[in-house]
């Protein structure tokens, strides 16, 4: 196996705090958001993150294949979920803990609840505006109503965070070796 | 399976002699000490199972206000504000307004909004993304939605008819329950509304083969009665009965059922009062149920145990008589176990979950053909120190099979020592009272024997001390070791009762204060000097299971 070669492309918009692990060939769009604490393994294939996605702390993104992992924008990673699919599209939120295998992809507006493990047997496209909740991963389509609102929210959170984390956290800045 | 202790509650029997562990349907006597009450007039310890409970209160989980009974009934149980409960998932809804208006650069647009948000509201459950649009309930404002809501819930076909039964049979009702009333009260009885009225001659009413009883004027009521019993028309639902329950839509519906999930799950439908549609689209959101904070008495005594607090949000406790106040907490544990999960942890390097808890299931076991030592730890909750006594439990006489069956069934089980004599278990104090963890702080307990005791600290115990007696005494925790001899035929599982009884010596003579903190029966009188006072209690010790020798052993790959 090839040794891992890592290379940063981070916007300077994007605020990434200097505890995050970084492995691999990853690109950070403008104005995302990554905590302290989170992982982002490109072990076998480059990451590309879009612009104002934030990731929270102890989120896991790894991509153990060799394509290209694409994250689009305005997506919300919370606490200690991992995920390794290879297409996450905008404007979704992957709850606290939840785990997303890498044979599934998410399209935008999606929701995948709290503690979730999605495991499907085969490759599979989740529908927009699907939201998966509860022990036994449930699936109901969301009718869309209150996404403004809800991105209203997510910008003024990374906003906010903005602000606020370089004040608090060391600042990773420019391209790793 | 870890080895544990449950303490038995005799629950008002007669035989204070508990029933043979081995069989299954005597594990509901017994039970760990959390859940175990004590009283104190009557000295004994009581469980869920015969206490009487009441209800002390009603509240609703949600917004935590306490409702008062009165409201309980007109509400019929469930919140009378803003609370709601989502028909999918069974999450609390928010109300949120809609969202605004987008516009044609809606994803740069800035971020304003009115605090208040625009209306139409509606309820929106976060967990699965329902909302109640779907099944066309809007509000124009967000509050009072119960009053907003009323119009709906009262122009449902079950509720009109049930008002039209109440307005047809509500003349019936005041007539003959003011004529069964003693005068002076039958102008209560005009006052009352027609449920209570309804409710009162459902009671009165005539059962076969039981004498009616009625206390005031007889022979009145029952000419009068009779006489109104031919008053009464048939009554004309509103909708045909036939049509409404056959349940024809029902069938169709399912006929052209697409996927199983538009059909509404169980759990989805049993909250609600009514018969619930069967599609899951047509689910609506319903009220949330309140719940009781409940008091518990004890049985024989009346007295009272448990008393929750009177405020919904706040968990604690106005009286609150819990056996672990009263009895010592006993844990049992395998030492031998123990050493062997510390060993393996030791050498194994990354073993999964599963894999470890696989070890330690192994590593626990009982393997027949050998004899095991178990130590039994007691913390004593008393302010004084006491005096402990074990004895196994004599099982009540079983079937007489026959000499030689009742002789290989003595040969093919357990056998069981204890320390036989009493040993002490120091008093409870706060941490900062002890001097230090020796055993200088119990000079007082001369009077007092114990078993040699070899192994001191025996957390390692797999050398050779294999001694019945006490192991280690700290602060109020006393460890005692006990053996149990395997034979090779043994089978099943080992568990045992075994009687505890401990004795409390009050150290100061005044009876006046101390005797009544914390002391397990009553003192008699006012004595000078130290008194005696005996409590006992069964318990059940399960230790594991006997695994066979022949069995290979589960180890992991090291």
């Amino acid at each position: 196996m090839p040794p891992i070669r890592d290379k940063f492309t981070i916007h300077s918009k994007a605020v990434v705090c200097q505890d995050v692990e970084l492995k691999g060939d990853i690109t950070i769009g403008a104005g995302t958001i990554v905590h302290p604490k989170a992982t982002i393994f490109a072990i076998a294939g480059p990451i590309v993150i879009g612009s104002g996605c934030i990731i929270e702390e102890g989120a896991i993104i790894v991509n153990r294949r060799k394509e290209v992992m694409r994250i689009g924008d305005d997506n919300l990673f919370e606490i200690g979920c991992r995920v390794e699919s290879p297409t996450v599209g905008n404007c979704n939120t992957i709850c606290t803990r939840a785990r997303v295998h890498h044979t599934l992809r998410i399209s935008s507006y999606c929701v995948v609840g709290a503690g979730v493990l999605v495991v499907p047997t085969e490759d599979e496209m989740l529908d927009e505006y699907t939201v998966i909740y509860g022990p036994a991963a449930e699936r109901r389509v969301w009718s869309g109503r209150g996404k403004v609102q809800e991105m209203d929210l997510r910008r003024k959170h990374a906003e906010y965070l903005r602000e606020m984390l370089p004040k608090f956290n060391r600042l990773r800045r420019g391209d790793g070796a | 399976m870890a080895p544990k202790i449950e303490y038995y509650c005799p629950c008002l029997s007669e035989s204070p002699h508990p029933p043979p562990p081995n069989r299954p349907s005597s594990s509901y006597s017994f039970h760990p000490l959390h859940n175990l009450f004590f009283c104190e007039e009557c000295d004994a310890v009581r469980c869920n199972r015969c206490v009487s409970v009441e209800v002390s209160g009603y509240y609703c989980p949600n917004c935590l206000f306490e409702v008062p009974s009165a409201s309980v009934r007109a509400e019929k149980n469930r919140c009378a504000r803003n609370c709601f409960l989502c028909p999918n998932c069974r999450n609390t809804l928010t109300v949120v307004p809609s969202d605004p208006p987008e516009d044609v650069d809606s994803r740069m647009s800035p971020i304003v909004s009115t605090t208040l948000g625009e209306p139409p509201f509606f309820l929106y459950c976060n967990h699965c993304r329902w909302d109640s649009a779907e099944v066309g309930i809007t509000f124009e404002k967000p509050t009072g939605l119960a009053a907003q809501l009323q119009k709906f819930e009262d122009s449902a076909p079950e509720s009109l008819e049930f008002e039209r039964l109440k307005e047809h049979f509500e003349p019936f009702l005041r007539a003959s329950s003011s004529s069964s009333a003693l005068p002076s009260a039958s102008s209560h009885h005009v006052h009352t509304n027609p449920i209570t009225a309804a409710a009162s001659s459902a009671l009165a009413r005539d059962i076969p083969g039981v004498g009616k009883y009625n206390p005031l004027s007889r022979s009145r009521v029952g000419r009068e009665k009779g006489a109104h019993r031919q008053e009464y028309p048939d009554y004309k639902s509103r909708v045909e009965v036939g049509t409404a329950l056959s349940g024809e839509a029902d069938v169709e519906f399912l006929r052209h059922l697409e996927t199983v999930s538009q059909v509404a799950a169980l759990e989805q439908r049993w909250t609600n009062s009514w018969v619930s549609p069967l599609s899951a689209s047509d689910l609506k959101p319903l009220r949330i149920p309140l719940q009781s904070k409940k008091s518990k008495r004890c049985p024989s005594c009346r007295h009272i145990l448990i008393k929750p607090e009177q405020k919904a949000q706040s968990v604690r406790f106005k009286i609150k008589l819990v056996a672990a106040n009263y009895l010592p907490a006993i844990a049992v544990t395998l030492p031998h176990a123990q050493a062997a999960i510390e060993m393996l942890k030791r050498t194994s390097k990354t073993t999964s979950a599963a894999a470890q808890a696989e070890e330690q299931q192994a590593a626990g076991a009982l393997i027949a053909g050998h004899s095991y030592s178990f130590h039994l730890a007691f913390t004593n909750p008393l302010y004084d120190p006491i005096q402990i006594r074990l004895a196994k439990a004599i099982a009540p006489a079983q079937t007489a099979e026959g000499d030689e069956a009742a002789e290989r069934a003595r040969r093919s089980t357990f056998q069981i020592q204890l320390p036989s004599a009493a040993f002490p278990v120091g008093a409870f104090a706060e941490a900062w009272e002890y001097d230090d963890e020796d055993e200088a702080m119990f000079l007082d307990d001369d009077g007092m024997e114990v078993v040699e005791a070899r192994g001191k600290k025996g957390k390692d115990g797999r050398g050779k001390t294999r001694s019945v007696g006490i192991v280690e005494k700290r602060a109020n925790v006393t460890i005692v070791s006990g053996e149990v001899l395997i034979p090779k035929e043994a089978r099943g599982d080992v568990k045992f009762n075994m009687l505890v009884s401990y004795t409390y010596r009050s150290d100061d003579p005044e009876p006046s204060e101390e005797a009544q903190t914390g002391t397990p029966s009553r003192s008699h009188g006012a004595n000078k000097g130290p008194e005696m006072k005996n409590f006992s209690f069964y318990t059940v010790v399960d230790l594991g299971s006997i695994m066979y020798r022949e069995e290979p052993k589960l180890t992991a790959d090291l």
